[in-house]
């Protein structure tokens, strides 16, 4: 056991360090469009110095780093307070789908502009009828001719106004069992076929969409993975998305707890035996959590396969963020209740977090069956 | 970055865990509970492993190990339900070896490394574990931070037994204004607190699987009750306690390893895990008897020792409460400044 990180990793880091020391962006900008704009020029900084992309192979534009140094990437870039880059969907989730399935020629023609930002990407998985059962649903793609005609409706599709592309599961065999009808596509959203319109959430801001496909047009070369195989594949999105984040979120977490605990000093809270309580109990959790995916990297690097630390620090971020932001409304009052605050902002973004990327009702189900064995329930899954 | 134990540190624990198998198995514990009595035999055995002496230097007749391998005992142990003076008497023994003086430790280490005296360490206002066989007692008293540990030759302490709730250990209090402080209370202490937690650790882990075990089997309207998500969600929080509590503890009994002048302090990463572990063990157990029923609540269940063993290792050195305090307190030095 050694909690240190190897003479590379460390170097690795102080690398990071000095780079993000010498490269800031700066505050973002008002406004979504200037903000995302910003985002994007961010991303192209990182990407001509090789860093949009740290876990990709070195052949794609990235560093071929190990599992702990792509966290080591993530961390500092929390710890260093600037931005995700803008096209954080298409880094995590399509490009690494794309190195699993993709034929030679779909990863030459799309990973490039993944890692510049010149293509965003977004993700068609969600429909307002499918959520935690994904597989139950139902947009629609036909084959005519050398092409696929796409007619549904899909939903929590973050950065679909900025994307070029969008990941899309449709069923395409209505006949077959519900996990084996479905076909993993690469969809063009410029076309008239496909409408996005924002879906405003409980802070007042649109952060995803609707799409509203009909008759979309997907030329029959962008089916990833094979006709049929969509599950699959759709399956190797998801397991992308619940491990890459965890660092970022878990670094803005502590940060966010530190802050707090900064204003409680400043405000003489500190004493108040209560207060005391709670700030080491959520300095617990953040602990816990940080040092839990710490051993799941372990877990993933010496045996391969993720063990039941993965399952968990969605689970446990999550919910110490509501924890958080509910504290922080606690101790700050009327401030944190006041539109414009960023407690307030907290406090209502923050419930979001036990619903997005799998509700922890569903990451429970997959902790009892996966992880701990226990019999399904009949009709219920993970 | 390796948050995996080393090839030899497994072998232990799985040596461990078969011995405990089958030398003190539930029906032992029970047999020991109820008769209020160890199995001599058991320790006997446990003293010729070297165990108690496992994390005593070398110059002191133990086998010069770390606070890693003293954990993963601890946990065993405390999976087992042991009956056994092992935890006070290791309790007792880092204290001393981490912040006692030079004539503390060569007065004491031989014979609580050799298995020839036990020790034990509490507080002075709480239960002791095994304080009365023992030939020396470590007294932290709470009332006055200020006052370091103490030191104490048995019979300089008034030990009074006491009939706590767990039954699966003796327990007493003791009065004492005798001894000799320790030259640095708060390592030994801290090193004390990590092992208690790698106990809890263990009697959690004991029970998430007592109840998996469980719930598989006992079937209600016609279905495993462990495939109802009122049950089986109540088992996923169980694994998530469990790990979290054990994330923190192998965290500190590294730190306690790695020593100072790194950037990790062992105090905070000591109260860390006492905090979870504590915290962790109670609602594990709790949640063990919930998840057996009726069954989980008489005497011919085995789960109660376990939710009794987390209630008073829970309470040992300090509460969850005391520890959170601890650590907002530490925290807030390192953030501001303030000596909170």
């Amino acid at each position: 056991m050694d909690l240190t990180f190897s003479d590379s990793e460390a170097a690795f880091r102080d690398e990071l360090r000095a780079w993000f020391e010498s490269n800031d962006p700066g505050p973002s900008p008002e406004g979504e469009d200037e903000s995302y704009a910003y985002r994007r020029d961010w991303q192209k900084r990182l990407a001509d110095d090789r860093y949009a992309a740290v876990h990709w192979p070195s052949e794609y534009g990235g560093r071929g780093a190990s599992i702990t140094e792509s966290a080591i990437f993530f961390e500092e870039l929390g710890r260093a307070r600037r931005p995700l880059p803008a096209n954080v969907l298409g880094i995590l989730l399509a490009g690494p789908t794309i190195m699993t399935f993709g034929t030679p020629e779909q990863k030459e023609r799309y990973l490039p502009p993944i890692l510049t930002a010149e293509e965003i990407w977004c993700q068609g998985f969600s429909e307002p009828d499918a959520g935690s059962d994904l597989a139950a649903l139902k947009t629609k793609a036909v084959k005519e001719g050398d092409e696929w005609v796409v007619t549904g409706q899909k939903v929590w599709t973050s950065g679909a106004q900025y994307s070029k592309w969008c990941m899309l599961v449709a069923r395409t065999d209505f006949d077959a069992p519900k996990h084996k009808g479905l076909t993993y596509f690469l969809m063009d959203m410029e076309q008239p076929g496909v409408q996005v319109r924002p879906l405003v959430q409980i802070t007042g801001e649109p952060e995803f969409n609707e799409l509203f496909i009909e008759g979309a047009r997907i030329p029959d070369e962008n089916v990833l993975g094979g006709v049929g195989n969509g599950w699959k594949v759709a399956l190797t999105t998801l397991m992308n998305e619940r491990s890459g984040l965890a660092f970022f979120l878990q670094v803005r977490l502590r940060q966010l707890l530190d802050e707090l605990v900064e204003e409680a000093a400043e405000r003489g809270l500190l004493d108040d035996p209560v207060v005391a309580d709670k700030i080491g109990h959520l300095h617990m959790k953040a602990e816990i959590l940080r040092l839990t995916a710490y051993r799941g990297l372990t877990t993933i690097e010496k045996y391969g396969t993720p063990g039941p630390e993965g399952s968990l620090t969605k689970w446990m971020w999550s919910e110490t963020n509501q924890e958080l932001a509910q504290f922080a409304a606690d101790l700050l009052g009327a401030d944190a209740l006041t539109n414009g605050n960023r407690w307030a902002y907290e406090l209502l973004r923050s419930r979001g977090n036990t619903i997005e990327g799998g509700t922890t009702e569903i990451l429970k189900n997959i902790v009892a069956e996966r992880v701990l064995g226990l019999p399904r329930l009949k009709g219920a899954t993970a | 970055m390796n948050f995996d134990f080393t090839e030899d540190q497994h072998e232990i624990k799985r040596t461990a865990r078969d011995l405990l198998g089958s030398r003190s198995a539930l029906a032992k514990v029970r047999e020991a509970a109820e008769a209020h009595q160890y199995d001599e035999g058991l320790w006997k055995e446990l003293v010729e492993l070297g165990w108690p002496g496992i994390a005593i230097a070398e110059e002191h007749g133990g086998q010069g190990l770390g606070a890693v391998e003293l954990a993963i005992l601890a946990e065993e142990l405390g999976y087992a339900v042991a009956a056994s003076p092992f935890l006070a008497t290791v309790l007792a023994a880092e204290a001393i070896g981490a912040g006692g003086t030079p004539e503390q430790q060569a007065k004491w280490l031989p014979g609580l490394a050799s298995g020839e005296i036990t020790g034990a360490l509490g507080n002075a206002d709480g239960l002791v574990p095994d304080a009365e066989a023992a030939a020396v007692i470590v007294l932290v008293d709470d009332s006055d931070p200020t006052r370091p540990a103490r030191v104490i030759a048995r019979e300089d302490a008034d030990v009074t037994a006491v009939d706590a709730v767990d039954p699966t250990r003796r327990f007493a209090r003791v009065q004492s204004d005798g001894g000799d402080a320790l030259s640095d209370s708060a390592a030994g202490v801290d090193r004390a607190l990590v092992a208690v937690s790698a106990e809890l650790v263990g009697v959690s882990q004991r029970a998430l699987e007592m109840t998996l075990a469980y719930v598989k089997d006992r079937k209600q309207f016609d279905t495993p009750v462990g495939a109802y998500q009122a049950v089986s969600h109540r088992c996923a929080q169980m694994l998530k306690d469990t790990e979290g509590a054990r994330s923190a503890t192998y965290f500190a009994a590294w730190a306690a390893d790695a020593g100072v002048g790194g950037s990790v302090s062992l105090p905070e990463a000591a109260a860390l895990a006492k905090a979870a572990a504590s915290d962790g063990a109670r609602d594990v157990t709790a949640s063990a008897i919930q998840a057996h029923g009726g069954i989980g609540f008489t005497w011919e269940a085995d789960v109660h020792w376990l939710y009794k063993r987390a209630q008073v290792d829970a309470a040992l050195l300090g509460t969850s409460g005391k520890h959170r305090r601890r650590l907002a307190a530490l925290l807030a030095a390192r953030l501001v400044g303030a000596a909170a």
